[in-house]
């Protein structure tokens, strides 16, 4: 079966104007995205994602390589009915309200459904927008608009989701009711393909991440193989004696005083020796728990670090 | 079907922008003129000719207008897509790049079919008022200036597609003055360096780019011409806008959709 997404070699450049020298925003990158995977696009502001969402929906053209997205050249339109489309900072017609966008849309779109209205009632009541009936969109606040962008782009009942930073603007439970509609759609068969700043929200629904930065892949790859075994443990104790603090602190430990006990993080090859430091010098261990690497530590060791050079 | 759907946001999206206050405000100014000087002259067969001349500026500047809404409009239906970013959300539906223009553009012949609908009511209304029979046939009234407004229409959007629309508006502008001018009626007095290139480029369209010849066209000179004629002139005038739109396409269907 053909990727969902397949980038070879691509590069763009934005020209400019009046002498100022053109900008690459792409250099030559490649990367795949089977079909089924939750695929999280990851990289500081400026790094190229949103030019390569926009080159596979087609709205912008390629200096060089390939792109291919559900097997077709971008803008497609056998493609694009596949596709449901979430812009970064996307603006919808103000003059309208959610149910005449949507039913906008669904005529745009080639899907044929018996009662449109219901389709739509549902769509809405799924992002929590079915109490607003006749509200302008001009009127919503930042995070409703979200809300319906969310709702437009699940309007075809796509096979591929590319959503640009989806949470942008919503609140933390917004946050987790997209979440939630992720893993749906994951659990669905669907493939996502999305983009986000807030790396815990990748960390709990993708399958594999993509790291760019400069226009160039730093780090791609499967989740569970980026975040790696687990490398050290947390240890949470109810009382630590300064000489016993002094102890771990040499056996290369971070001990940080929480409100209601203490939290020491060492390197798992010390964990059998801190654990009897502790036990033998009379602090109660209330847990023990192995820690890995969060794909935020990673991704600023990528952006910051010499690969990202 | 996709294609009407699109025109008839653009024409939803015009009545609640600030396209239609401007445009309204704009075409009350020449209607009020003409009301007063039909009340002033009204009555009074001495002062006949003052009041057929108010009228003919009257309906003169509401064409005139008319045409500069159709490029003003043409423009902005693409550059506040552009500049907002909706486009991007509609094209990432399955829609090709010409069909979104070619519903840009039904949507801005929409707004000028109600403009040239309310032009020519304003007209038989101010006739109507002033107690002086109206020769010229409807059709006439509407299709000539319909035309008129899609050539404009057509050139904007094929300027917009990369030109800032600033700068779209002012060479539409520039074009609409020069053309209007060379093809009022006094042409024919012209050198012959102008008038040849004229007949050349403008074959026939002298009829349907005039801001003012289609007012003065009696049954009588309807007559004298056959339908022939005026199926030609409007079918030159058609052929400009289609060229201009596929030209429009074509530089449409190769540019980025994002701005910068």
């Amino acid at each position: 079966m053909t990727p969902a997404i397949e980038f070879v070699g691509v590069s763009k450049t934005y020209q400019r104007r009046f002498g100022q020298p053109p900008v690459a925003a792409l250099s030559d990158i490649s990367f795949e995205v089977a079909r089924g995977e939750v695929c999280g696009f990851l990289g500081p502001n400026g790094a190229g994602k949103t030019t390569s969402m926009n080159i596979l929906m087609g709205f912008v053209h390629v200096d060089g390589g390939e792109s291919r997205v559900l097997g077709c050249v971008p803008g497609d339109l056998r493609a694009k009915a596949q596709i449901g489309f979430l812009p970064e900072n996307f603006a919808f017609y103000r003059h309208l309200d959610a149910t005449d966008l949507l039913r906008f849309h669904l005529r745009l779109s080639d899907r044929r459904v018996e009662d449109a209205d219901a389709l739509i009632a549902e769509l809405l009541a799924k992002v929590k927008l079915d109490g607003y009936k006749g509200l302008k969109i001009g009127k919503y606040s930042r995070g409703m608009v979200q809300r319906v962008g969310i709702a437009q782009a699940l309007l075809g009942k796509p096979d591929l989701l590319v959503l640009d930073e989806p949470t942008s603007g919503l609140d933390p439970a917004g946050r987790k009711e997209v979440r939630e509609l992720l893993l749906a759609l994951k659990a669905e068969g669907k493939t996502v393909f999305l983009s986000s700043h807030i790396l815990s929200e990748i960390e709990n629904v993708c399958d594999r991440v993509i790291v760019i930065n400069h226009g160039r892949v730093i780090r791609a790859g499967l989740l569970p193989e980026m975040l790696g075994e687990p490398d050290r443990v947390e240890i949470l104790i109810d009382r630590l004696p300064e000489a016993l603090a002094q102890a771990v602190r040499q056996l290369g430990a971070s001990v940080d005083h929480q409100l209601e006990n203490i939290r020491i993080v060492v390197n798992s090859a010390h964990k059998r020796r801190v654990a009897e430091m502790l036990w033998s010098g009379g602090s109660d261990v209330l847990s023990l728990t192995p820690m890995r690497s969060s794909l935020e530590e990673i991704f600023l060791k990528l952006v910051g670090g010499p690969e990202a050079e | 079907m996709k294609i009407w759907t699109i025109a008839i946001n653009t024409f939803t999206s015009f009545l609640h922008s600030k396209v239609i206050a401007v445009t309204g405000l704009l075409f009350a100014l020449p209607v009020a003129m003409g009301i007063s000087s039909v009340l002033i002259f009204r009555g009074k067969p001495e002062l006949m000719g003052s009041m057929l001349h108010d009228l003919s500026a009257t309906l003169q500047f509401m064409s005139a207008l008319g045409s500069l809404i159709a490029g003003f409009a043409a423009a902005d239906a693409i550059s506040a897509e552009m500049k907002s970013g909706t486009v991007l959300a509609v094209m990432a539906r399955p829609l090709e790049r010409w069909q979104f223009l070619a519903g840009k553009y039904f949507g801005v012949l929409l707004l000028m079919l109600a403009y040239t609908i309310a032009m020519l009511g304003t007209g038989v209304f101010l006739y109507r008022l002033a107690g002086l029979p109206f020769h010229t046939p409807w059709w006439v009234l509407i299709s000539y200036p319909f035309v008129r407004y899609a050539v404009w229409a057509s050139i904007a959007m094929l300027l917009v597609t990369f030109l800032h629309p600033f700068v779209t508006m002012a060479v539409v502008a520039v074009i609409i003055s020069v053309v209007t001018v060379l093809a009022s009626p006094a042409a024919a007095n012209y050198s012959a360096w102008i008038r040849v290139p004229l007949h050349v480029t403008l074959p026939l369209t002298t009829n349907v780019l005039s801001e003012d010849r289609f007012f003065s066209m009696t049954q009588a000179s309807l007559h004298r011409y056959p339908w022939a004629f005026h199926a030609t002139a409007l079918a030159y005038g058609l052929n400009y806008a289609l060229v201009c739109f596929l030209l429009a396409a074509l530089v449409f269907h190769r540019r980025s959709l994002v701005r910068g």
